[in-house]
Protein backbone atom coordinates (compact mmCIF):
# COMPACT_ATOMS: atom_id res chain seq x y z
CA UNK A 1 0.00 0.00 0.00
CA UNK A 2 1.70 3.17 -0.99
CA UNK A 3 2.35 5.79 1.76
CA UNK A 4 2.45 9.52 1.60
CA UNK A 5 3.23 12.42 3.66
CA UNK A 6 0.48 14.94 4.68
CA UNK A 7 0.59 18.75 5.97
CA UNK A 8 -1.67 18.05 8.89
CA UNK A 9 -1.78 14.42 10.26
CA UNK A 10 1.62 12.93 9.16
CA UNK A 11 2.53 10.48 7.74
CA UNK A 12 -0.53 7.84 5.79
CA UNK A 13 -0.98 4.90 4.14
CA UNK A 14 -3.93 4.97 1.01
CA UNK A 15 -4.98 2.90 -1.26
CA UNK A 16 -3.92 3.46 -5.06
CA UNK A 17 -7.67 2.93 -6.05
CA UNK A 18 -8.66 6.19 -4.15
CA UNK A 19 -6.51 8.62 -5.98
CA UNK A 20 -8.42 11.56 -7.68
CA UNK A 21 -6.81 12.57 -10.69
CA UNK A 22 -7.17 15.97 -11.74
CA UNK A 23 -6.35 16.43 -15.43
CA UNK A 24 -5.96 20.19 -15.07
CA UNK A 25 -4.98 20.47 -11.57
CA UNK A 26 -6.60 23.72 -9.85
CA UNK A 27 -6.11 27.11 -11.09
CA UNK A 28 -2.87 28.26 -9.41
CA UNK A 29 -1.70 24.62 -8.66
CA UNK A 30 -1.98 23.16 -11.92
CA UNK A 31 1.07 20.76 -11.65
CA UNK A 32 -0.90 18.97 -8.89
CA UNK A 33 -2.82 16.09 -10.59
CA UNK A 34 -2.94 13.82 -7.91
CA UNK A 35 -4.88 13.92 -4.62
CA UNK A 36 -6.22 11.64 -2.00
CA UNK A 37 -9.41 12.88 0.11
CA UNK A 38 -8.52 12.21 4.02
CA UNK A 39 -10.78 10.74 5.66
CA UNK A 40 -11.07 12.20 9.20
CA UNK A 41 -13.78 11.63 11.41
CA UNK A 42 -13.36 13.73 14.36
CA UNK A 43 -13.04 16.51 11.77
CA UNK A 44 -16.20 16.50 10.03
CA UNK A 45 -17.41 17.21 8.43
CA UNK A 46 -14.30 19.02 7.13
CA UNK A 47 -12.86 17.85 4.23
CA UNK A 48 -9.06 17.31 3.52
CA UNK A 49 -7.80 17.06 -0.26
CA UNK A 50 -4.04 16.18 0.30
CA UNK A 51 -2.31 16.78 -2.63
CA UNK A 52 0.30 13.24 -3.50
CA UNK A 53 3.23 15.66 -4.80
CA UNK A 54 3.56 17.80 -2.09
CA UNK A 55 2.84 17.17 1.58
CA UNK A 56 2.78 20.92 2.27
CA UNK A 57 -0.32 20.99 -0.47
CA UNK A 58 -3.52 20.28 1.48
CA UNK A 59 -6.76 22.25 0.94
CA UNK A 60 -9.81 22.21 3.20
CA UNK A 61 -13.07 21.93 2.25
CA UNK A 62 -16.82 21.27 3.09
CA UNK A 63 -19.59 19.59 0.66
CA UNK A 64 -20.98 22.33 -0.59
CA UNK A 65 -24.76 21.30 0.38
CA UNK A 66 -23.50 21.60 4.49
CA UNK A 67 -22.91 25.37 3.26
CA UNK A 68 -25.69 25.97 1.15
CA UNK A 69 -28.62 23.15 1.84
CA UNK A 70 -29.87 24.99 -1.52
CA UNK A 71 -27.02 25.37 -3.57
CA UNK A 72 -27.79 24.76 -7.33
CA UNK A 73 -24.81 23.29 -9.22
CA UNK A 74 -25.58 23.17 -13.11
CA UNK A 75 -22.64 21.78 -14.81
CA UNK A 76 -22.05 22.82 -18.65
CA UNK A 77 -21.74 19.78 -21.03
CA UNK A 78 -18.08 21.25 -21.89
CA UNK A 79 -17.69 20.18 -17.63
CA UNK A 80 -19.58 17.02 -17.87
CA UNK A 81 -17.35 16.11 -20.64
CA UNK A 82 -13.93 16.61 -18.78
CA UNK A 83 -15.13 15.10 -15.91
CA UNK A 84 -16.24 11.91 -17.98
CA UNK A 85 -20.00 11.79 -17.05
CA UNK A 86 -23.39 11.30 -19.03
CA UNK A 87 -24.78 14.65 -20.44
CA UNK A 88 -27.88 13.62 -21.08
CA UNK A 89 -28.93 13.96 -16.96
CA UNK A 90 -27.73 16.16 -14.37
CA UNK A 91 -25.25 14.32 -11.92
CA UNK A 92 -26.72 13.55 -8.32
CA UNK A 93 -24.45 15.44 -5.49
CA UNK A 94 -23.56 12.23 -3.39
CA UNK A 95 -24.23 9.60 -6.05
CA UNK A 96 -22.70 10.57 -8.84
CA UNK A 97 -20.71 13.51 -8.08
CA UNK A 98 -18.64 14.71 -4.44
CA UNK A 99 -18.92 18.76 -4.83
CA UNK A 100 -17.85 20.34 -2.14
CA UNK A 101 -16.36 24.61 -2.04
CA UNK A 102 -12.80 25.22 -0.50
CA UNK A 103 -12.37 26.71 2.64
CA UNK A 104 -10.19 30.34 3.30
CA UNK A 105 -9.23 31.64 6.48
CA UNK A 106 -7.18 34.54 6.13
CA UNK A 107 -5.93 35.59 9.42
CA UNK A 108 -8.73 37.45 12.30
CA UNK A 109 -11.00 37.43 9.16
CA UNK A 110 -14.43 35.12 9.20
CA UNK A 111 -13.70 31.98 7.04
CA UNK A 112 -14.93 32.20 3.82
CA UNK A 113 -16.52 29.77 1.36
CA UNK A 114 -15.84 29.33 -2.53
CA UNK A 115 -19.37 28.86 -4.09
CA UNK A 116 -18.44 30.08 -6.96
CA UNK A 117 -15.95 27.78 -7.69
CA UNK A 118 -16.53 24.19 -6.04
CA UNK A 119 -14.60 21.37 -7.15
CA UNK A 120 -16.58 18.26 -8.07
CA UNK A 121 -14.90 14.63 -8.43
CA UNK A 122 -16.65 11.97 -10.02
CA UNK A 123 -16.95 9.67 -7.98
CA UNK A 124 -16.67 6.76 -10.17
CA UNK A 125 -14.36 7.27 -12.40
CA UNK A 126 -11.88 9.28 -9.72
CA UNK A 127 -11.93 12.43 -12.03
CA UNK A 128 -11.92 15.95 -10.46
CA UNK A 129 -11.47 19.65 -11.25
CA UNK A 130 -12.23 22.68 -10.00
CA UNK A 131 -15.23 24.32 -12.04
CA UNK A 132 -15.44 28.29 -12.31
CA UNK A 133 -19.19 29.80 -12.35
CA UNK A 134 -18.63 33.47 -12.63
CA UNK A 135 -22.21 34.15 -13.69
CA UNK A 136 -23.75 31.52 -11.55
CA UNK A 137 -24.51 34.56 -8.48
CA UNK A 138 -22.47 32.87 -5.76
CA UNK A 139 -19.69 34.70 -4.21
CA UNK A 140 -16.17 33.04 -4.21
CA UNK A 141 -15.69 34.66 -0.86
CA UNK A 142 -18.95 33.48 1.17
CA UNK A 143 -18.71 34.45 4.78
CA UNK A 144 -19.11 30.77 6.90
CA UNK A 145 -22.19 32.06 8.58
CA UNK A 146 -23.02 29.65 11.74
CA UNK A 147 -26.09 27.86 11.21
CA UNK A 148 -25.79 25.70 14.81
CA UNK A 149 -26.56 26.86 18.09
CA UNK A 150 -25.37 30.05 18.78
CA UNK A 151 -23.10 29.04 21.82
CA UNK A 152 -21.10 26.64 19.45
CA UNK A 153 -20.01 29.59 17.35
CA UNK A 154 -16.66 31.31 18.30
CA UNK B 1 -17.09 49.90 -29.64
CA UNK B 2 -19.20 47.69 -31.62
CA UNK B 3 -18.11 44.41 -33.11
CA UNK B 4 -19.99 41.57 -35.55
CA UNK B 5 -18.54 38.33 -36.20
CA UNK B 6 -15.69 37.54 -37.95
CA UNK B 7 -14.72 41.22 -37.03
CA UNK B 8 -11.28 41.50 -34.76
CA UNK B 9 -9.47 44.25 -32.81
CA UNK B 10 -5.95 44.68 -32.28
CA UNK B 11 -4.65 44.85 -28.96
CA UNK B 12 -1.15 46.71 -28.94
CA UNK B 13 1.32 45.48 -31.81
CA UNK B 14 0.97 41.84 -31.43
CA UNK B 15 -2.46 40.76 -29.93
CA UNK B 16 -5.51 40.50 -32.13
CA UNK B 17 -9.12 39.13 -30.39
CA UNK B 18 -12.03 38.19 -32.88
CA UNK B 19 -15.75 37.84 -32.10
CA UNK B 20 -16.18 34.45 -33.33
CA UNK B 21 -20.01 33.36 -32.67
CA UNK B 22 -22.46 36.19 -30.48
CA UNK B 23 -25.53 34.63 -29.05
CA UNK B 24 -28.06 36.62 -27.11
CA UNK B 25 -26.33 36.09 -23.69
CA UNK B 26 -22.51 34.84 -24.66
CA UNK B 27 -19.90 35.50 -27.22
CA UNK B 28 -17.03 32.98 -28.32
CA UNK B 29 -13.73 35.40 -28.66
CA UNK B 30 -10.54 34.12 -30.86
CA UNK B 31 -7.62 35.50 -29.03
CA UNK B 32 -3.94 35.23 -31.19
CA UNK B 33 -1.20 36.46 -29.07
CA UNK B 34 2.31 36.15 -28.45
CA UNK B 35 3.54 32.69 -26.42
CA UNK B 36 4.46 35.02 -23.37
CA UNK B 37 0.96 36.60 -22.95
CA UNK B 38 -1.07 34.47 -20.42
CA UNK B 39 -5.04 34.82 -21.54
CA UNK B 40 -7.33 33.35 -19.53
CA UNK B 41 -10.78 34.31 -17.90
CA UNK B 42 -11.02 37.36 -15.88
CA UNK B 43 -12.67 34.64 -12.93
CA UNK B 44 -9.82 32.24 -13.28
CA UNK B 45 -7.27 34.65 -11.93
CA UNK B 46 -9.83 35.55 -9.29
CA UNK B 47 -9.80 31.52 -8.40
CA UNK B 48 -6.15 31.48 -8.82
CA UNK B 49 -5.43 33.50 -6.36
CA UNK B 50 -8.25 33.04 -3.82
CA UNK B 51 -6.89 28.92 -3.97
CA UNK B 52 -3.54 30.51 -2.93
CA UNK B 53 -5.01 31.78 -0.04
CA UNK B 54 -6.89 28.68 0.51
CA UNK B 55 -3.92 26.40 0.38
CA UNK B 56 -1.28 28.48 2.07
CA UNK B 57 -3.52 30.21 5.33
CA UNK B 58 -4.96 27.12 6.78
CA UNK B 59 -2.93 25.71 9.23
CA UNK B 60 -4.21 23.47 13.02
CA UNK B 61 -5.54 26.51 14.66
CA UNK B 62 -7.68 27.60 11.61
CA UNK B 63 -9.08 23.68 11.34
CA UNK B 64 -9.80 24.06 15.15
CA UNK B 65 -11.75 27.25 15.01
CA UNK B 66 -13.24 25.63 11.99
CA UNK B 67 -14.63 22.67 14.05
CA UNK B 68 -15.89 24.75 16.57
CA UNK B 69 -17.89 26.46 13.74
CA UNK B 70 -19.34 23.10 12.27
CA UNK B 71 -19.35 21.15 15.50
CA UNK B 72 -20.60 17.46 14.29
Amino acid sequence: MPRTQTKFFGDIDYHADSVFHFPSGLPGFEDHRDFVFLHVPQSEPLMFLQSLSNRNLCFVLLPILVVDPHYRLNLTSEELFELDLPVEREPLIGEDILCATLICVAQGEVPTANLMAPVVVNLRKHIGTQVIHGDSGYSHQQPLVCEQAAHSCS
Amino acid sequence: MWRRPGESLVVGESIEIEVIEARPNRVKLGVVAPDSVSIVRKETRIIREENMTAAWSIDHGAIASLLRRFPR
